[in-house]
């Protein structure tokens, strides 16, 4: 649906996409995560056709950007990173001018309209100036005019900035159900926003992709080990640390020990595991520690928190 | 091309949204009926010869014209709704000529309202009505041209303020100050041909004696193009920059 490929862009002297190839697939919500400056903006102007490439291509529906930018702009439903309004229109006027623009007539345009107002839920302030809304109506009436033609691909600029946790609750759920049908490309700086909305993510940092995947894909491609963690206690008498420790190296795949306490008779491990294999992590250890005859009290496989590996992909790229 | 429509419909709209464009009209009516009776004393003259009219609507479109089109793309830039249009499905030609042509309309508003001032003129004397259309031709063939200029200027201006300055300037010098500058440099000298050729207002000279010569007319409507031509070059080539 979407295909980048090598792509490059220069604003004067400085280079904000240093050769990004990534592609979408109909209905995937993926997130473009990064620290302000990584190119997140940039990636999007050119999918919309705003800006073209220094270099490489970007593919909508297999039209390029550049060669046929109506076409693309036509399949695209767009919202920038502060929502384009006008100050002296009404919501209705302006998306009466939008829908016009969009090519949208008569019965449509009002179906259209009706849709997208309800989605976005604009209704108390339809005949209002713009310049009277506050900052929560004004990102949902950019929200709705970039839905408003029913458009298969939706590139949204930092879609819940400015919003109170409410309305940013509302606006994920939206963005979630328009993701069932539709193929939205999102950028954020937050990550829960990524968790709670996304399919796949795209670290981006200083203008190259960092990490994409999942969000577990990531963390695991990163760690190259798996984590974790366990609550123990012998079935008999006489568990010690040399006899625990020695139990351990018979753990298959073990690979390091992290931490071991005890307390009150029970002992809390934590181990790393080689190989990534992460489905096997949990069976892994319980048959050990039956074979041992060990009781498992509690068993947490660690994942890294997608904050950590943003903080981990995007200093240790600043740091190379 | 149903997108110049569009385009032309919210702009006229937006202009008449704002007290500006009232204003403005209110000003040039007002400015150039007293410009005739006051100051040139037309009444005194007691001829009814309107040339000194038509003769102050190079400067006065100097000014107006800019007035209207400075929001034209400077404003747009401003509230980062060049980013909704150029991410519209319509291509940089509708958008400019969509907007010059709202523009324009405005202009030839205000120019055509003032029309009662010679009419009401002629019932005192006997005017040939030949002279008067080819002057109105002339005056709105200027502010076409004009007006071209001035969204070329705010397409490339990064407020309304500059982009006012910067169009009056511009029009002030193509429509009145290079003629006082090719009388310096000697009839007949390339530099002088050459600065009559690029005068705004040399060419409308014929206009005025209700001569319409061909080779003015398609003078103005090259301008016109050109400039609207280089507004949307401009617009196409920032996507590059």
């Amino acid at each position: 649906m979407i295909e980048v490929k090598e792509l490059r862009k220069s604003y004067d002297r400085t280079e904000a996409v240093k050769g990004v190839s990534f592609s979408v697939e109909r209905g995937q919500v993926v997130g473009l995560l990064g620290p302000n400056g990584a190119g997140k903006t940039t990636i999007m102007k050119i999918l919309t056709g705003y800006h073209f490439p220094s270099s490489g291509e970007a593919l909508v529906d297999g039209v390029d950007v550049t060669e046929d930018p109506v076409a693309v702009k036509r399949r695209i439903g767009y919202l920038p990173e502060s929502a384009p309004l006008y100050p002296d229109l009404s919501p209705a006027e302006y998306l009466d001018f939008v829908a016009e623009a969009r090519g949208l007539e008569g019965e449509a345009r009002k179906r259209a309209i009706e849709k997208a107002v309800a989605a976005c839920s604009l209704g108390p302030v339809f005949n209002k100036p713009v310049e009277e809304l506050s900052k929560g109506y004004r990102q949902r009436l950019g929200l709705a005019q970039a839905i408003l033609h029913d458009p298969d691909i939706l590139i949204l600029d930092e879609p819940t900035t400015g919003l109170d946790p409410n309305q940013i609750l509302e606006i994920r759920s939206l963005i979630r159900d328009l993701g069932k049908e539709k193929t939205v490309i999102l950028s954020t700086h937050i990550l829960q926003e990524v968790e709670a909305v996304c399919s796949r993510v795209l670290i981006l940092n200083e203008g190259l992709i960092a990490a994409q995947g999942t969000a577990e894909e990531i963390g695991q491609a990163l760690k190259g080990e798996e984590r974790v963690g366990f609550r123990l206690r012998g079935r008999r008498q006489g568990l010690d640390r040399a006899a625990l420790e020695a139990a351990l190296a018979r753990l298959p795949r073990f690979g390091a020990l992290r931490s071991l306490s005890e307390e009150r008779g029970s002992w809390s491990v934590d181990i790393s595991l080689s190989g990534t294999e992460t489905a096997e992590a949990g069976e892994l250890v319980f048959d050990w520690a039956v074979s041992e005859g060990l009781a498992l009290l509690e068993l947490l496989p660690h994942k890294l928190s997608l904050e950590e590996i943003f903080v981990k992909l995007t200093t240790e790229g600043a740091r190379s | 091309m149903k997108g110049v429509l569009t385009v032309f419909r919210r702009e006229f709209r937006a202009v008449f949204n704002s007290p500006v464009a009232w204003g403005l009209i209110v000003a040039f009516l007002l400015f150039t009926a007293s410009w005739l009776y006051f100051v040139t004393g037309f009444y005194a003259a007691g001829m009814a010869d309107l040339s000194a009219y038509f003769g102050l609507m190079p400067v006065v479109l100097a000014f107006v014209v800019p007035a209207l089109t400075m929001r034209s793309w400077a404003e747009e830039a401003r509230l980062g709704t060049a980013e909704l249009l150029l991410t519209l499905p319509l291509g940089e030609v509708e958008l400019v000529v969509g907007k010059f042509l709202a523009s324009f309309a405005v202009v030839a508003i205000a120019v055509l309202l003032g029309l009662p001032v010679p009419l009401m003129a002629g019932l005192l004397g006997s005017f040939d009505p030949g002279i008067l259309l080819g002057q109105y031709l002339g005056v709105l063939l200027v502010a076409a041209a004009a007006t071209a200029i001035g969204q070329w200027v705010s397409s490339r201006a990064r407020n309304q303020v500059s982009a006012f300055l910067a169009g009056t300037l511009l029009l002030l010098l193509l429509l009145v100050l290079i003629d006082r500058i090719s009388a310096f440099a000697g009839a007949g000298g390339l530099l002088a041909s050459l600065l009559n050729w690029l005068s705004l207002s040399r060419h409308w000279q014929g206009f005025g004696r209700g001569v319409l010569d061909s080779r003015d007319l398609a003078y103005y409507l090259a301008v016109t193009f050109f400039f609207l031509y280089l507004t949307a070059w401009t617009l196409g080539r920032r996507k590059w920059s």
